[in-house]
């Protein structure tokens, strides 16, 4: 970020799921049928979710934008007080950014379901709605299924990204485009305005290296039968 | 509008040293009435969302609104519910709603996850192409070794599905927990540093060109 601002930025190869957004949305538009975005648990005082919902969140101002820019009837459900809070918020300026204010009605856009009534009435609502595009992004657990499934039933093209390790595979097995584990942050970041943010995806490559010669580093070791404790300690 | 980035970026800053220095006790008890602001702010929330929520579906019934009858079960629940709840929270009968109705609800809800993975799993467990031929056969081989008869019927998928389940599917998930705990200390840089708003709410318009 620290060469960013000096004006050296890195070129930062397109994410398919850009494209993929503005796919879904596009397609809700021509078929005349709302565009769901879904982000399943947000509890917002939760360490381990909170990481997830803010990616979703910063996915949601880019999506929401777009869906304002293109005029895809757009619904996002939250079962979380704060999170629907924060998620009306973005909408609302989505739609001021777009110049699309007088399109929203932001009571039938964002809604908030208490957790539990959720799945019922998300699941009437995709078939009655006919939905033709969803967005499974965020902390997801067991409803990453439910409501797949049942989008996949109703025939809407699905992106879906999560970075709970054990629902990836559902995720991935059953939407049409995924984004997989630091992918869900890393197109927070891309979809950002400012390039400066983008080119911090670079410095988490060189992480990456690090992390791959560090890992193989102590394989080595380990194999030789030494342990960095006992090198150190020398 | 600088005031929430500076707000998340101390207090997040705070709670996060804490963890890897040791911190003088001013710090530290700093940091437990901040985390305790976070439950009587989440309480008073919940106090005055159930306040809303009630005028509204009285309201409903009042009027006959849209659908008013739901709100009867609504107004109804409530108000006995929380009756009892607060004449007594060890009452039998308070006991005998939460463990009677509120759970096998929520074990219900929670049930329908079981249908849906068979359907899910008939859709993709179809070799289609090279890469879902591979799922098909990775995907019985650990089913038939996790069921009893599998393994009378064929000794073999024991280890087979051990060793899937230890390397290539372990070293897997194992890549993807490091690239996610990047992902994640690459968001927390961005977010403290207030370069990364639009989970709050705040727009930004483009600075330069790509």
């Amino acid at each position: 970020m620290q060469r960013a601002y000096s004006g050296k930025l890195p070129k930062l190869r397109r994410l398919a799921a850009v494209n993929q957004i503005d796919e879904i949305l596009g397609r809700c538009v021509e078929m005349g049928r709302p565009a769901y975005y879904l982000m399943d648990t947000v509890t917002m005082d939760n360490p381990s979710v909170l990481a997830p919902t803010v990616a979703a969140f910063q996915i949601l101002a880019y999506t929401a934008r777009s869906a304002a820019r293109l005029g895809a009837r757009f619904f996002v459900p939250v079962t979380q007080g704060l999170a629907y809070t924060i998620a009306s918020e973005i909408v609302d300026e989505a739609y001021k950014a777009e110049n699309k204010q007088d399109e929203l009605k932001l009571d039938e856009a964002v809604m908030y379901l208490p957790d539990g009534a959720d799945r019922m009435y998300i699941i009437n609502h995709m078939w009655s709605d006919g939905m033709a595009g969803a967005f499974f992004l965020g902390s997801w657990y067991h409803k990453a299924v439910i409501f797949t499934e049942n989008a996949a039933r109703v025939g809407a093209m699905m992106l879906g990204g999560t970075d709970t390790t054990h629902n990836i595979p559902f995720l991935v097995a059953i939407c049409d485009y995924s984004i997989i584990g630091e992918e869900l942050y890393a197109l927070g970041a891309y979809v950002s305005e400012d390039p400066t943010v983008s080119s911090s995806l670079a410095g988490q490559d060189v992480g990456k290296f690090i992390a791959v010669i560090l890992i193989v580093l102590g394989s080595v070791l380990i194999t030789l039968g030494m342990s960095i404790k006992g090198l150190l300690s020398m | 509008m600088q005031i929430p980035m500076i707000l998340t970026a101390v207090i997040g800053l705070l709670m996060i040293i804490e963890f890897f220095f040791p911190m003088p006790a001013s710090v530290t008890s700093l940091n437990v009435t901040l985390r305790s602001f976070v439950t009587i702010i989440s309480a008073t929330a919940l106090i005055l969302g159930t306040i809303v929520l009630t005028i509204f579906h009285t309201k409903k019934v009042g009027t006959r609104g849209s659908e008013w009858y739901y709100s009867i079960v609504y107004v109804v629940a409530f108000v006995v519910t929380a009756g009892l709840g607060v004449l007594n929270v060890r009452d039998t009968t308070f006991l005998w709603i939460y463990n009677n109705m509120t759970s096998p609800i929520g074990a219900a809800l929670y049930s329908l996850t079981a249908f849906y993975i068979t359907s899910a799993a008939y859709r993709v467990l179809r070799a289609r192409n090279w890469n879902a031929a591979v799922l098909l056969v990775c995907a019985l081989v650990v089913l038939l070794m996790l069921i009893p008869i599998g393994a009378i019927l064929f000794p073999p998928v024991v280890p087979l599905g051990e060793w899937i389940r230890s390397f290539p599917s372990g070293a897997g998930f194992r890549g993807m927990i490091i690239g996610t705990s990047l992902g994640i200390m690459g968001l927390g840089v961005r977010v403290f540093m207030g370069r990364q708003k639009e989970h709050l709410g705040i727009r930004e318009e483009r600075r330069d060109s790509e």
